[in-house]
């Protein structure tokens, strides 16, 4: 068993894609998914299911965005005492006097490894979705007295999901050997890392000071796969082989979204003893009307449905009045869907009106975004 | 110097007519409109007044609803000068007992009140069902410069007969109080709720304690002997939806009243804002409604899957109604489970209880079923 109080999480939010134009204003960890959630509750979630109560939040841009969802911070914390959560954020690469790496705001903002006597970061990205329990991996970390491992996952089509990832060569110890960009040529089943590492502590202190001053745009990923592959620091790679998404293009957060109205690939991401944890926001339950028509939809507490919704997801406090029509669709917060209106193939932002009798129509491969607080 | 003023919520009542719903479970904890307790309301009224020093008084099965209640956090009761306390029956010097009456609950705990040194003591029920501030009741209160000030509700005069029946003078000055009258005089019922002056409740507990002879009732003994020393003594006349729950029908009612199709002075979009209700969170995902789902008339909580039909229902949290089950004009509360083919009409289906495959519940409205889980 390891002692999960010698562990400290890190959320990296460094690393998440922009997938423009869901993204102009917020990361995607901070974006809305399946009506309830933001996508880093689960990175969180996994954190304080496994136990690590000293969590660090490494925050590239849009603080605005993340801090509202994390509010007081206490809602992915067991004992809130022993329990912290820390927003590390580089203020001087904000300003531009610097390069804005996860690498340079960790170094900023390093009492987050010195004001601990932990041994092991878990290092987590924001966008790669996953109901990940870290406890065997570290076992397996601790056991092999590894410095630094790396999490990966088997892709069937890396052309086609993990883009912008690593592909990660091992050999048969499983020790990277070589990595590759996934810029979507290869097809074949491949380890694509999931930008997620267990690091020792005193490791990451002496290769970010070490590596750090000598190139100021150096971030954490390149920084690992350096040490891997030139300066001997073997870095193993731990399997993972549950459910996962990585979040890397706009088309796929609706597919990946939508996925989960089927449910065999739900119960692959929502375990009855892992819970996703999420800011309350104190709605009440979700309403319908006399002539309200729902089917295969997650509908989100506080939504007042009078109209149609098919295949869709609805989020807290949206309403859709009577003989509007939403179908395939994925409506944000508190946006309204007026009488008659019909929005197909589509993701409505928050506090977007769609008013009467107005058609909102994408295409199933080429879905419609309506930006937050458009009125139509 | 003393705090302005503490609430005081009467939590400790059994609610026998509630069934089997309370056989494990005190009435205010009584899980209400999907995702609510009953003690909701009176709390997060509180913590929508600005009071901030509240005493929750519990008996009767009291460690689910004592832990339910916790610091208050649930309501943000549990901030900068804020105190939420559950009061339970304790021993003293003079030795130990069971709270005898409301009043005596009250007396038992003076001394948190006397740590606080309230000006005024608010005294609730844990188990009504009104989302509003006491901001008007209190501004009228110290306007009139009452001792004590009762909340009363107009009723139905056929009605008038069941409950406590103030009358009053042309200024809402209260003149008489008559509990259950045979023959009511007024419409103006007492709702339990009282704002006092600390110092004229806390003699009148003292005096109260004292007597051997007294029920130690609010509306039996402290309002009665009051108004016999002729204190100043207000009528504060409540408007708007309150419903004091005490039967499987009326609260069946009371949870069908939030519905579109309801009541719209307790529909709980629009009492938002300043009136609105907290509760605890659960962590359930999402509801989820399958491809064959009818879903008419409802409210429903997260953690729901409905794949069945239902109609003019309240659906708590962690519900499943499977594939061909039919649920029409009924509550179901968390975790219940409705199998497929199961027809559920007129019902209330407890906590965790189960509707097995092809089970047929047929309540009538004017009788509702009530299905419970089995051991």
């Amino acid at each position: 068993m390891v002692n999960m109080k010698n562990v400290i999480g890190i959320v990296n939010f460094h690393t998440s894609p922009e997938l423009s134009p869901l993204t102009d204003s917020r990361p995607i960890g901070s974006t809305s998914f399946l009506g309830r959630y933001a996508l880093v509750d689960f990175a969180l979630s996994n954190f304080c299911n496994s136990g690590i109560s000293n969590v660090g939040v490494l925050i590239k841009n849009h603080q605005r965005s993340i801090l509202k969802h994390l509010g007081s911070m206490d809602s992915w914390v067991k004992n809130t005492k022993i329990g912290k959560m820390s927003v590390m954020i580089n203020e001087d690469a904000i300003s531009g006097k610097e390069a804005n790496t996860d690498l340079n705001n960790i170094r900023a903002n390093d009492w987050i490894l010195y004001d601990t006597t932990a041994s092991y970061v878990v290092i987590a990205p924001a966008h790669i979705l996953a109901s990940i329990d870290f406890r065997p991996i570290l076992e397996e970390h601790i056991a092999n007295h590894d410095k630094i491992t790396l999490i990966a996952t088997m892709i069937e089509n890396p052309s086609k999901a993990y883009l912008g990832e690593e592909i990660i060569h091992t050999d048969k110890e499983g020790f990277v050997t070589d990595v590759e960009d996934n810029d979507g040529h290869v097809r074949k089943p491949s380890l694509c890392s999931m930008d997620a590492m267990i690091i020792n502590r005193t490791i990451l202190a002496d290769m970010m000071h070490q590596y750090g001053p000598r190139n100021p745009l150096l971030d954490l990923k390149t920084l690992m796969y350096r040490a891997a592959l030139e300066e001997n620091y073997r870095v193993r790679v731990y399997e993972f082989k549950g459910y996962s998404r990585c979040f890397d293009s706009f088309k796929h957060y609706m597919d990946y979204s939508n996925e989960l109205l089927d449910k065999e690939t739900f119960d692959g991401l929502f375990h009855p003893d892992w819970p996703i944890y999420t800011l309350t926001h104190d709605t009440p339950p979700a309403i319908y009307g006399e002539d309200a028509d729902v089917s295969n939809s997650f509908i989100a507490n506080g939504s007042v449905i009078e109209g149609t919704v098919i295949n869709s997801i609805i989020s807290r406090n949206v309403k859709i009045a009577k003989g509007a029509v939403v179908k395939n669709s994925i409506i944000f917060s508190t946006s309204k869907i007026g009488e008659g209106a019909v929005v197909e193939n589509a993701l409505v932002d928050k506090y977007a009106i769609v008013t009467r009798s107005h058609n909102v129509c994408g295409k199933e491969d080429d879905p419609l975004y309506i930006g937050q607080g458009v009125i139509l | 110097m003393g705090i302005r003023i503490a609430a005081m919520i009467l939590a400790g009542g059994k609610g026998t007519r509630l069934k089997a719903l309370t056989r494990k479970t005190a009435k205010p904890a009584v899980s209400y409109g999907g995702k609510y307790r009953i003690i909701d309301f009176p709390l997060s009224n509180c913590a929508n007044s600005g009071i901030n020093h509240v005493g929750v008084l519990t008996q009767y099965e009291s460690s689910e609803l004592n832990s339910y209640i916790g610091d208050g956090k649930n309501w943000g009761l549990n901030g900068v000068d804020s105190i939420t306390s559950v009061l339970t029956p304790h021993q003293t010097e003079e030795g130990s007992s069971w709270y005898r009456g409301t009043a005596d609950a009250i007396y038992e705990n003076l001394d948190w009140l006397d740590a606080l040194d309230p000006e005024y003591v608010l005294i609730l029920s844990g188990d009504h069902i009104y989302a509003s501030t006491y901001d008007d009741m209190l501004a009228k209160h110290i306007a009139s410069k009452a001792e004590c000030t009762i909340s009363v509700i107009e009723v139905p005069w056929e009605e008038a007969s069941r409950f406590g029946i103030l009358e009053t003078d042309d200024h809402d000055n209260i003149i008489a109080f008559k509990e259950k009258p045979k023959n009511p005089t007024s419409n103006l019922a007492s709702m339990g709720i009282y704002i006092f002056n600390y110092k004229t409740l806390r003699a009148e507990l003292l005096a109260d304690a004292k007597d051997e002879n007294s029920d130690h009732d609010f509306g039996k003994n402290i309002i009665p002997s009051l108004l016999e020393q002729k204190k100043k003594m207000v009528a504060y006349t409540f408007k708007g939806y309150w419903k004091d729950v005490g039967t499987i029908a009326s609260l069946h009612q009371a949870n069908m009243d939030l519905l579109l199709s309801g009541d719209p002075e307790i529909n709980l979009f629009t009492v938002q804002a300043n009136h609105r209700i907290y509760t605890e969170d659960n962590h359930a995902t999402p509801q989820y409604i399958g491809p064959n789902a009818k879903v008419k008339d409802c409210l429903i909580n997260q953690g729901a899957s409905i794949k069945g039909e239902v109609d003019h229902c309240v659906i708590s949290s962690d519900v499943v109604v499977e594939e061909g089950a039919v649920v029409t004009n009924s509550v179901l509360m968390n975790g219940c489970h409705i199998y497929a083919g199961a027809k559920v009409t007129n019902a209330m289906v407890g906590p965790l209880a189960i509707v097995k495959e092809e089970e047929v519940i047929d309540g009538d409205p004017k009788d509702i079923a009530l299905v419970t889980k089995t051991k």
